[in-house]
């Protein structure tokens, strides 16, 4: 509980946020069902309405069906460049004032309105005064229908430099800062969809022109790839009017290529090990990340309930690594949800200070191991109350990070289901410790993980400013 | 509520285009019209004490199955000595590793097998340990969290273990720029001997130094219903609190608690005062520009409020749109109001690119000036307005924020209906008033800036802006030169 830091979250790309909303969102009993109408508009754009008059409160949440998978070898961190330019305004809306208008309106910038991009959608939210519905829907139309009418090389050229900083704020500049776009590297091979990072390298930001922002917008931000959630204190009548009025007259574009074929090996095949000397780093930490099926894939139910069974304080890591013996003073388990191809499933272990990396990493593999033969009904009974806590939680929030509006619109883009929220909680009490119990044996293997070993490197060395492999 | 009040919140809650053009029937040219305001009501509180002195606060908020139950103790850092610095922190985070006749694993266990999110934790004025879960099984929990409140037993080796994880998150916070700068910026506020010039944290130095004996004498000296508040938000009525509250907390004793007085004396600044810490290799500097400010009780307390927020509360707040979307020089800036007990903080806050820091502390500077010197144009005052009163709904949606405003209510002992009329305070404050208040409050001239990143590239070009005097510091807070 430090002093209040503001705290802006802008394009987003934390992996605990993102962790969080791929990650375990059933369904409940009683009054936890989401309800909601669908239609789709004569141009594609799918919409989909959920009433919830408990406060004054309306979301608007449209998720493009485009993330950073798509991105072309020269031009790594795109998607999320282009999701900045989003808000430098549209025919209609002079540069700065899509935010100025939404705050003027009773939204609160970072938590009420955001942009986040990820490898698998790119998503834009609002959550304001329902009396303000309109305004929301006027402005996501309007950049969805004209944002390339009024961009120029200034805005592009000041967003790179926001982005570049984004990158040096969460990711060179930080401890442990460059684990994940290195695990991406040797989790998928060169050349895969997820092989790179969603923030992208700084030559390849520096690369990219008022031509590819065109380019990208008319391939990927049509109404015909996107889904519209429209959540809240709504008149359903009257929302799908002003949906009507507001985005019926943006045209179809052509269908978006399909993504190339992200299919992989069930387990990589052979052990990756890479020690990374870090400056920023004041302890030892290791990152032990194996390839688990995708959340598309039938197992994907099971893989949920494995992250949650070998996570939180009462599971064999915790209890082991940091409880008994010491060797970590945390550890944290979860996995990303990534749709196409495959998964990663990330063991995170912190060390003391001073303490020995290596003695650090051959407990992790150890204490993984004894918690895979392990492996209890307790555990599977224990991640389905967790689970179902944390899906009232997130119902409480009507739009936002991970509220009502993003599971309808998670649900539709990666499942073609709006419904798909609802029957989550059946899917997982589905899950048997069979099932758990066969994917860890075939996955959680020394052939199939992938170790980074920070090491503190306190002497003032240059920080790399890209990864080794982006 | 006054009509002066009244009126007020609703042209706030008006909006932008306050007179309702007639309807458009096609996606216009301009922003569309407000509709009409839909009603909000903050929840009233309810009260009761318990016969061993623990007082309890019902917030029913009922429309999902689902409730948080904080108990909170006025058993916070700024109670410390300053030699047991982390003490308060420590011992919060050691309730949770054995109660009596159960052991820390078997706490988490049982609470997870309840789906109940357990935290513990302590901050300045209080420490707490809160449960949220769903209703069925909010007795259990919260029964369970009392246990760990009223009969921890800090066995010796999670004692041990518990230090050395705090001492770790100590080095980790001081490895970033961002964690250097904040704790800087505190100690070079406050005079050593002030709670607040320290961290609740602690320091490395402090927590290596603190004892078993000193967790379980704090224990002893502040836990008890006396000095606890239970506060139950969500799907809860007054009746099921009462059972609740005596099933888990009612067998609780304890005496009178006595605090000692609260000091938290300001450094006298003359002139401004620039602090310098190095990170080698730093591609960032962390970087505050403030000074010590008003607490939260003061009078003027809402007319700071509204001036944060116009200087750096949001997006189109003046910090943001100036560092970020005129230089492109970071990745965000804003300012925040810390009010505390009689006293608190004030400040701008980024974190900037090495080669702009020197740019980005002038324009800082040259901000704070100006919301001194110049007023508040009333068109950036009214969207400001607008956008923390009409916020509020949102802010207030789950139970676990209703619970941090009811907290502080309590904390500051706030009227009853606080936030009931909450919007209507923040929606009186005119131009004239925050004028008034940065006149009197802020000293432009006198600031305390602080910056952490790569001397060997900042130091000269910080120099060089002749802002007053420069001091270099070490990450610990001891002055180099």
């Amino acid at each position: 509980m430090r002093r209040l830091r503001p705290v802006l979250v802008l394009a987003a790309l934390l992996p605990g946020a993102l962790a969080a909303q791929a990650g375990p969102q059933p369904a409940g009993s009683q009054a936890t069902r989401i309800t909601y109408t669908e239609e789709t508009l004569p141009n594609g754009l799918k919409v989909v309405y959920h009433v919830d008059r408990s406060t004054p409160v309306a979301a608007v949440d449209l998720w493009y069906n485009v993330g950073s998978k798509v991105e072309q070898p020269g031009r790594t961190g795109f998607a999320h460049l282009f999701e900045h330019m989003m808000f430098k305004g549209s025919r209609n809306v002079p540069d700065g004032q899509h935010f100025g208008l939404l705050e003027g309106a009773g939204a609160r910038a970072g938590s009420d309105i955001n942009g986040t991009t990820s490898w698998d959608r790119t998503n834009y939210f609002e959550q304001l005064p329902s009396n303000q519905l309109e305004l929301a829907l006027w402005l996501e139309a309007d950049r969805m229908g004209t944002l390339v009418d009024v961009l120029t090389l200034d805005k592009l050229n000041n967003q790179r430099e926001v982005v570049k900083n984004e990158r040096r704020q969460s990711y060179d500049n930080q401890p442990y800062g460059t684990w994940l776009e290195r695990t991406l590297g040797m989790v998928y091979p060169e050349g895969h969809p997820y092989h790179h990072s969603v923030i992208g390298s700084m030559e390849d930001l520096t690369a990219a022109s008022v031509d590819d922002v065109k380019n990208f917008f008319r391939t990927y931000y049509a109404p015909n790839n996107a889904v519209l959630v429209v959540a809240g204190d709504i008149d359903v009548d009257q929302a799908k009017a002003l949906v009507r009025k507001h985005f019926g007259w943006i045209p179809r574009h052509d269908p978006p290529p399909a993504l190339r074929d992200a299919s992989l090996p069930a387990v990589i095949g052979r052990e990756q090990r890479e020690v990374v000397p870090d400056a920023n780093a004041p302890a030892p930490a290791v990152f032990v990340t194996y390839r688990v099926p995708s959340a598309r894939a039938p197992q994907a139910d099971a893989v949920q309930m494995l992250s949650g069974m070998l996570s939180g304080r009462s599971g064999a890591l915790y209890e082991n690594l940091v409880r008994r013996t010491g060797m970590a003073t945390g550890v944290s388990v979860f996995n990303l949800g990534l749709v196409d191809g495959a998964d990663m499933l990330i063991v995170r272990a912190s060390g003391k200070p001073g303490s020995n990396s290596d003695s650090l990493e051959a407990a992790v593999h150890r204490e993984v191991a004894n918690a895979v033969s392990a492996l209890s009904q307790a555990d599977l009974d224990r991640a389905r109350a967790r689970t179902r806590y944390g899906f009232v939680d997130a119902l409480q929030r009507t739009g936002g990070f991970g509220g009502r509006a993003d599971m309808l619109a998670q649900g539709y883009t990666f499942y073609r289901d709006p419904n798909w929220v609802n029957t989550r909680l059946a899917a997982l009490d589905r899950v048997t410790m069979a099932d758990v119990q066969a994917l860890a044996r075939e996955r959680l293997v020394p052939a199939n993980r992938v170790t980074l070993v920070f090491v503190p490197n306190r002497a003032p060395a240059a920080q790399p400013q890209t990864p080794a492999r982006p | 509520m006054n009509r002066l009040n009244t009126l007020a919140l609703a042209a706030a809650l008006a909006g932008a285009a306050a007179l309702p053009a007639a309807a458009q029937q096609e996606h216009g040219t301009t922003p569309p019209p407000a509709g009409p305001l839909r009603p909000f009501r903050v929840p009233t509180p309810e009260q009761f004490t318990l016969a061993n002195g623990l007082r309890v606060v019902v917030v029913r908020q009922p429309s999902l199955p689902i409730v948080n139950a904080r108990i909170m103790l006025r058993a916070g850092s700024q109670y410390e000595p300053a030699e047991k610095n982390g003490v308060a922190q420590l011992t919060a985070a050691l309730l949770r590793e054995g109660v009596r006749g159960m052991s820390g694993s078997e706490l988490s266990q049982q609470m997870e097998r309840l789906g109940a999110q357990f935290q513990t934790g302590a901050g300045y004025p209080t420490a707490s340990a809160t449960v949220t879960a769903l209703k069925p099984v909010i007795g259990d929990a919260l029964a369970l969290a009392a246990r760990a409140v009223m009969e921890p037993t800090f066995p010796e080796a999670e004692f041990n273990r518990v230090r050395t994880q705090a001492i770790t998150n100590y080095v980790q916070s001081q490895s970033t720029v961002e964690g250097i700068s904040g704790d800087i910026f505190s100690r070079a506020l406050f005079q050593p001997s002030a709670p607040y010039a320290r961290q609740p944290l602690g320091t490395r130095a402090t927590l290596e130094a603190l004892t078993l004996a000193d967790v379980q004498a704090w224990h002893r000296a502040m836990y008890s219903p006396r000095n606890a508040t239970l506060v139950l938000v969500g799907d809860v009525t007054t009746a099921e609190a009462r059972s609740l509250a005596q099933r888990a907390l009612g067998a609780w004793q304890g005496a009178e608690v006595r605090l000692p007085a609260m000091s938290n004396p300001v450094q006298a600044a003359s002139g401004t005062r620039v602090i310098l810490v190095d990170r080698p290799g730093s591609v960032q500097s962390g970087m505050y520009v403030g000074q010590a400010s008003l607490g939260r009780n003061d009078p003027d307390f809402f007319p700071m409020l509204a001036l944060n927020e116009v200087l750096g509360g949001g997006f189109k707040a003046r910090m943001n749109m100036n560092l970020r979307e005129r230089h492109g020089w970071t990745y965000g800036a804003f300012t925040y109001l810390d009010a505390r007990s009689q006293v608190g903080e004030f400040g701008i806050t980024s974190t900037v690119r090495t080669n702009a820091t020197d740019s980005a502390v002038a324009e800082a500077v040259r901000e704070y000036r100006r919301i001194v010197a110049e007023p508040v144009p009333a068109e950036e005052l009214a969207s400001t307005i607008r956008n923390v009163v009409g916020s509020f709904p949102n802010e207030v949606q789950t139970v676990q924020g209703l619970s941090d405003r009811f907290e502080t209510a309590l904390i500051y002992g706030l009227p009853a209906d606080y936030w009931a009329t909450y919007r209507e305070r923040v929606a009186a404050v005119t131009a004239a008033d925050i004028a008034r208040v940065a006149r009197a409050r802020l000293t432009p001239n006198a600031v305390t800036v602080v910056v952490a990143g790569d001397l060997s590239k900042i130091e000269q070009p910080i120099r060089a802006l002749n802002l007053g005097t420069v001091e270099v510091w070490d990450t610990e807070g001891t002055k180099l030169r």
